[in-house]
């Protein structure tokens, strides 16, 4: 190991070894995304909080280094690329030392990598808290001596170990050629008859798998129990959604408010001042009330994850899913898409295969997110009258509001269905192999970090595209009449050339240009409207621009057909910017967009003539 | 019989890989512990053809029908 400068170490290990507890552990919020030069994956890197000269490099879990999916794949590739270009100066590999035959497969496999690449690998041994709680004991010195690099027990839970982990690095050398062992065999089950061998003897004794994880899976995977709690655990999680994120949402509201009242007078009026007032805070400040959602979404789903339901929900979903072509790892993406497509996008990375993935991504656009939710009411309080039918226990606008959310779910499913039985590559695909990882109560403080982490990556990344939306969309909306009248910028000179393009469905050049600053995101479509009805203030007041809907004889079919519009189409730039930075390219984001719209169009347009037909 | 045949409750010893198998899949299976020899029990079978769940070694993982109707057991 070279001591001039900071060294760094790269964490590997298998999905549940407890690595990225471990790298949590060892870095604090010491962390950020590492860029490799040409690699995709992420890899967060983090200075150690035990000794500044060390920086952690955390690669993605992979259960081989012969890889089956693609994530593998990208991993694998970047953990060997890294080694090729000397990036690295030791590796440590984590195992779960309960598991020790099954880390050990993983762990020759690294020792023999790492010795093509003459770097030095520390094996730490993690979870030995659940060995001790065991009365269990592992050969530490015997392991490491058959293996001839150092091994640390450790336990990224407790802590335990965790501060010799330098010194273990520090002692450690490269790995032998070959783990000297008398088995002859062939190569592809050498590795494992080598591990069962070590694990055998070094390795503790006795079962370890405690009885109250297949107590707690026959209650979640019960035919009813399990269906039941899924239900209830799902609609937990809606609930913390809107309400736990609710007052901070009003809070990053009000803060926003406060800075432009702050902030605004000490400019003076003029383009300057409209600039910060509609494009900085009116623009900006929109997107960020999003974040708390985002924070709070990620620590949910984190605290499932963690806790070992996430794993039973995709086990219960997989059957019906697989049906529209998705996999049971697609349901939770799909169902953050339901508060926000850009937290789903994110969650899709649990989906290891890529095509499923793929699907994924088709689906989380059409899912009904929180962004479409003020559009939805403002439509349906101008069409659908607030009366209550069946003794008051069914309101008509409720019905109508469930109605347009199982559309979008219904179109999401369609979308996927039809795609994967159009191409046979995307039906045959990686078989469903799931480790179920022991439940055990989540750890705060890491979730936390994470959580937090991926609201920074949000308000950084999606927020410079956002930003840049914001200022276009605003120049062509201000000039070239400095925001006198909407109607004669060139937004609104633009509106006018597309009228053509809605007028089939009923609609004028206004909710044309509604539609196009709709683009920016959703919930926009109800401000501008708003403006040019003349009425300030149009998200707080649905109901009287409701009225001035109402009022301008807008028909039914127009009505219903933009509540179509809106469910399909995919204006929502901050999607189409987390989904190129997850493809790493603009083809998909750029395809969707194009292609959901025409559907968007083309179902408008059907729901426009059908409902005109029958009312 | 195959895993996928494998009733809540019983165990067996993995026999082979039906040659159907693609050898990604074999290998991977092998390192998660389905291997041949090696002891297999089903501690879950739910309703209506959800994955089950097999318990090798101190590991539990779900398998779907795709997958658990390719490993021979006896």
């Amino acid at each position: 190991m070279s001591s001039t400068q900071a060294s760094r170490i790269a964490l590997i290990g298998s999905p549940n070894s407890g690595k990225s507890l471990l790298f949590n552990r060892l870095t604090g919020l010491n962390q950020k995304v590492a860029n490799f030069p040409g690699i995709t994956v992420n890899i967060a890197s983090g200075q150690s909080l035990h000794d500044s000269s060390i920086q952690y490099l955390d690669f993605p879990g992979v259960y081989s280094m012969q890889a089956i999916s693609g994530e593998e794949k990208v991993a694998v590739e970047a953990f060997i690329s890294a080694l090729e270009d000397n990036l690295l100066d030791a590796v440590v590999c984590v195992v779960d030392s309960t598991r020790l035959e099954k880390g050990l497969i993983f762990a020759l496999q690294v020792l023999e990598t790492c010795h093509r690449y003459n770097k030095p690998v520390l094996i730490a041994a993690n979870m030995v808290d659940v060995l001790d709680q065991h009365s269990m004991q592992f050969d530490a010195s015997g392991l490491s001596e058959a293996l001839k690099v150092s091994v640390l027990p450790l336990s990224a839970k407790t802590g335990a170990g965790l501060e010799q982990i330098s010194q273990s690095l520090a002692d450690t050398t490269v790995p032998p050629e070959k783990f000297q062992s008398d088995i002859i065999a062939s190569d592809d089950s050498v590795n494992h008859l080598h591990a069962q061998e070590l694990a055998e003897k070094y390795g503790p004794r006795g079962d370890l798998l405690i009885n109250t994880q297949t107590r707690l899976d026959s209650f979640f995977l019960h035919s009813w129990f399990g269906g039941l709690s899924f239900l209830v655990i799902m609609y937990l999680l809606f609930q913390s959604i809107f309400t736990w994120a609710a007052p901070a949402m009003d809070g990053v509201e009000a803060s926003i408010q406060w800075l432009a009242s702050v902030v605004l007078p000490l400019i003076p009026a003029g383009v300057a001042s409209d600039f910060t007032s509609d494009a900085l805070f009116g623009g900006i400040g929109a997107f960020l009330v999003f974040v708390p959602q985002i924070f709070v979404l990620t620590l949910v789903v984190g605290m499932l994850e963690d806790s070992g339901y996430l794993a039973r929900a995709a086990v219960i979903c997989h059957k019906p899913l697989r049906f529209f072509g998705l996999t049971g790892k697609s349901f939770i993406p799909m169902l953050s898409g339901v508060a926000c497509a850009i937290p789903g996008v994110y969650a899709a990375r649990t989906v290891e295969s890529t095509r499923k993935r793929w699907l994924t991504y088709l689906a989380i656009p059409l899912m009904p997110c929180s962004a479409r939710l003020p559009v939805y009411s403002l439509i349906i309080a101008a069409f659908i009258p607030a009366q209550k039918a069946m003794g008051g226990l069914v309101g008509w606008q409720g019905l109508a509001m469930f109605a347009i959310y199982l559309f979008g779910i219904l179109c999401a499913l369609l979308v996927t269905a039809l795609v994967s039985r159009s191409n046979a590559e995307l039906r045959t695909d990686l078989p469903f192999v799931l480790e179920m990882p022991p439940y055990r109560l989540p750890s705060w403080r890491p979730l936390i970090i994470n959580a937090w982490n991926r609201s920074k990556h949000f308000v950084t990344k999606a927020g410079k595209v956002i930003f840049a939306v914001t200022v276009v969309i605003w120049v062509l909306g201000y000039f070239p009449n400095y925001g006198t009248s909407l109607g004669d910028s060139w937004l609104g000179t633009m509106g006018q050339w597309i009228e053509p393009l809605f007028a089939p469905f009923g609609l004028d050049w206004r909710y044309g240009v509604a539609i196009l600053s709709s683009f920016l995101a959703r919930e926009v479509f109800v401000g501008t409207l708003g403006t040019m009805f003349g009425i300030e203030g149009a998200e707080e007041n649905f109901t009287s621009l409701a009225q001035q809907i109402q009022d301008s004889g807008l028909p039914l079919g127009a009505g219903a057909a933009l509540l179509v519009f809106f469910a399909i189409a995919l204006q929502c730039v901050s999607t189409l910017a987390v989904l190129q930075r997850e493809t790493g390219s603009w083809r998909l984001p750029l395809q969707l967009f194009i292609s959901y719209s025409i559907f968007a169009y083309t179902a408008a347009l059907a729901v426009f003539h059908l409902v005109e037909l029958l009312v | 019989m195959t895993l996928w045949d494998l009733t809540q409750g019983a165990s067996a010893k993995v026999s082979r890989f039906k040659s159907s198998i693609e050898s990604g899949y074999r290998t991977r299976l092998s390192e998660l512990g389905f291997h041949p020899g090696e002891q297999i029990a089903c501690v879950m079978s739910p309703s209506m053809g959800a994955p089950k769940l097999y318990r090798v070694n101190n590991t539990v993982y779900s398998l779907d029908d795709s997958i658990a109707s390719l490993i021979e057991v006896a």
